[in-house]
């Protein structure tokens, strides 16, 4: 079994992946990389396959064919130990969070320390309350319920039981959806600090333009189940495709793009 | 310097505490697979253990060299949260014990990570475990809330009950798409297991009366016991347990996702009262069902009867028919009937009630439909108890 994040071998490489759900064809030979240590971003309109990659890079669905490789190792036909060795090197942030609701936020983030270390009871409410306290959330909101929080605190109650275990990769699926502007601006902050503090290689599907500019190193711009460009922001600004263009110079990506600038 | 070296005994996978004098050693990976040895190493008493390894016999007669220890990660190949807050609680160990510790030759990126877990905030991130109440408190506690919830079953019912009245004066108003679809779901669509079930207990009825009756050659009165049994009690006792089951928990769970999801909030702002489109129509269409139920639960609770009986007594599906039309009076048939509405009433309250108590998570919803069950059978009985004892007095 390969050391995650074997040097000169992308984390993620996706290769002529192709997915279909009955007639309607859902990714048409989507290939791409990300590399170890960068913010990867999957950007586009919704219902154009995004989230569909996410979820068959994290194990949850099956393509009908391409490979995709993870850590060095093909994801398709893993066993169950297999999948959980590999699940256990990555982290994922739910759009909607996906907090469980029987348990406080502390036994949310301790859940998968409890399941997969031999740790102290005592030693896992502390990394836990730490997790906790990473994400930005005072130290009171570890004995609350997820109903009792807010949108913007379960979104990073849900990110502190992400990197729960320390983990390599973080899968984000649309991190800032449903935040206000300033929760959302925080959340940008918090993740490019925790790349930095933890070496995290994070892979994120977004439309949030703003995040876009000010976090993500490399995006891939996905239209109807093909990736049309990829490159840093300033590249795929100045691309001469025009679904491309549509995207980024509409009125809210001017903006947005406006404000990145004002903020370098 | 006595160079008495003490090495943690196998720590998980790679990660090594390697003590020697003064100076402490990491070495291999702390991440959160291996901070589980180092833990355990340090066992529940970490002051006495760190404290002896390091020289000290507990603490107590300290020697009287240099307090500073000096902890070396120049070989840790990886550290991560986990490892680094163990770490951090074994400097403030020290740190309590009256050591200085000095931290030398961490990486740049080690070094942060630290610097992050040691920050005021992580420290005081730890909220104080909230004392478990006493067996009083919690009897207090419970009480109180059996309460809080009989009150708010009340206000309820109340409301339920003005929403009903007021409908009733504006027939206008009345859902009747949603009654007639309850009706099907909830009346409908319950008759085969219904049918089955009561055809069964009238076969055990039967069999269970044959082995008495036929020792005193009492053969024909198995459709008195068969009828009366039946028509009275078993077929609508049998028939609303039945439908709480399946109808009363349904709504439970229903109204209480809907609550979940804030649809019941929306009903409330485009201006629909969530009783009127909800509970209403639920309440109207089960007290149409229920009692039908009953008759058809009737019919062939007695039709299960008369199989038994003629194969267990010899008494034919005539001679039992005939026997039955003088047995049974008509108030035998009604006062079953007459029940089935109260008990639809029940279970559609309750049900419903049960419903919108829930609170928040996926977890209050089961919760909820199961003590809606659980509710509205016991009321379904403790109801029918009541009956038993007006009918007697009455003498119906």
């Amino acid at each position: 079994m390969g050391e995650p994040g074997r040097a000169g071998e992308p984390i993620i490489a996706v290769r002529e992946l192709r997915t279909r759900f009955g007639d309607a064809v859902v990714h048409d030979g989507v290939s791409l990389d990300v590399c170890e240590g960068e913010i990867f971003a999957l950007a586009g309109a919704s219902g154009c396959g995004k989230s569909t990659l996410l979820r068959e890079l994290i194990l949850l669905h099956r393509p009908d064919s391409g490979s995709i490789r993870v850590f060095g190792r093909d994801v398709s036909g893993l066993g169950d130990e297999q999948a959980l060795a590999l699940r256990r090197n990555w982290g994922v942030l739910f759009e909607r969070g996906a907090l469980f609701g029987s348990l406080t936020v502390s036994e949310n983030v301790g859940l998968p320390l409890r399941e997969h270390t031999r740790l102290g009871d005592r030693l896992i409410d502390e990394i836990a309350a730490v997790k906790i306290a990473l994400t930005g959330l005072p130290a009171s909101a570890g004995s609350k319920y997820p109903s009792e929080l807010s949108g913007g605190m379960r979104k990073r109650a849900a990110l502190a039981r992400a990197i729960a275990l320390d983990p390599k990769l973080l899968f984000l699926d649309e991190p800032t959806a449903g935040l206000d502007p300033l929760s959302a601006a925080g959340f940008d902050e918090l993740v490019r600090q925790l790349k930095e503090l933890l070496g995290l290689t994070i892979f994120m599907v977004t439309h949030d333009l703003d995040l876009l500019w000010r976090v993500a190193d490399r995006v891939a711009f996905m239209v109807g189940g093909r990736i049309v460009g990829i490159g840093t922001m300033q590249e795929l600004s100045t691309s001469e495709e025009p679904l491309v263009r549509e995207y980024f110079y509409g009125p809210r990506g001017r903006g947005a793009q406006e404000q990145a600038w004002k903020r370098r | 310097m006595d160079a008495e070296r003490r090495v943690s005994p196998p720590v998980a996978r790679e990660a090594t505490l390697e003590i020697e004098g003064d100076v402490m050693r990491l070495a291999g990976a702390w991440t959160v697979d291996a901070a589980a040895g180092v833990e355990h190493w340090l066992g529940g008493r970490p002051r006495t253990r760190l404290e002896r390894a390091l020289g000290g016999p507990d603490g107590k007669e300290r020697r009287a060299g240099p307090a500073e220890v000096s902890i070396d990660g120049s070989e840790l190949v990886a550290l991560d949260t986990a490892g680094a807050w163990l770490l951090q609680r074994m400097v403030g160990t020290l740190a309590n014990a009256g050591r200085r510790p000095v931290l030398t030759g961490f990486r740049a990126e080690h070094t942060a990570l630290l610097q992050m877990v040691s920050a005021p905030a992580m420290r005081a991130a730890l909220p104080a475990p909230a004392a478990a109440p006493g067996l009083l408190a919690r009897i207090g506690r419970l009480a109180w809330e059996r309460i809080g919830q009989g009150s708010e079953l009340l206000a309820f019912i109340g409301e339920v009950g003005i929403a009903a009245a007021r409908s009733a004066v504006r027939p206008a108003r009345i859902r009747w798409r949603p009654i007639l679809y309850n009706i099907r779901t909830a009346g409908f669509d319950a008759l085969p297991i219904t049918g089955l079930l009561i055809f069964l207990m009238g076969i055990v009825i039967s069999y269970q009366g044959a082995t008495q009756l036929k020792r005193y050659g009492a053969n024909i009165f198995v459709a008195d016991l068969v009828g009366l049994s039946m028509l009275r009690e078993l077929a609508p006792l049998l028939t609303a347990i039945i439908v709480a089951g399946r109808s009363g928990s349904a709504y439970a769970a229903q109204i209480g996702t809907m609550k979940v999801t804030e649809e019941i909030d929306a009903l409330r702002t485009v201006g629909i009262p969530p009783l009127d489109q909800l509970v209403l129509p639920k309440l109207a269409a089960l007290a149409i069902a229920l009692p039908l139920l009953t008759v058809y639960a009737d019919a062939l609770g007695v039709a299960g009867g008369m199989v038994m009986a003629r194969g267990e007594l010899g008494v034919g599906f005539s001679e039992f028919a005939d026997r039955l039309q003088r047995a049974l009076y008509l108030s035998d048939f009604l006062v079953g009937i007459g029940k089935a509405p109260v008990f639809a009433a029940i279970i559609s309250v309750i049900g419903c009630f049960q419903g919108f108590q829930v609170a928040g998570d996926a977890e209050s919803v089961g919760h909820r439909t199961t003590v809606s069950v659980v509710q509205s059978i016991f009321l379904v009985i403790v109801a029918d108890a009541i009956f038993s004892v007006v009918f007697l007095r009455l003498g119906i």
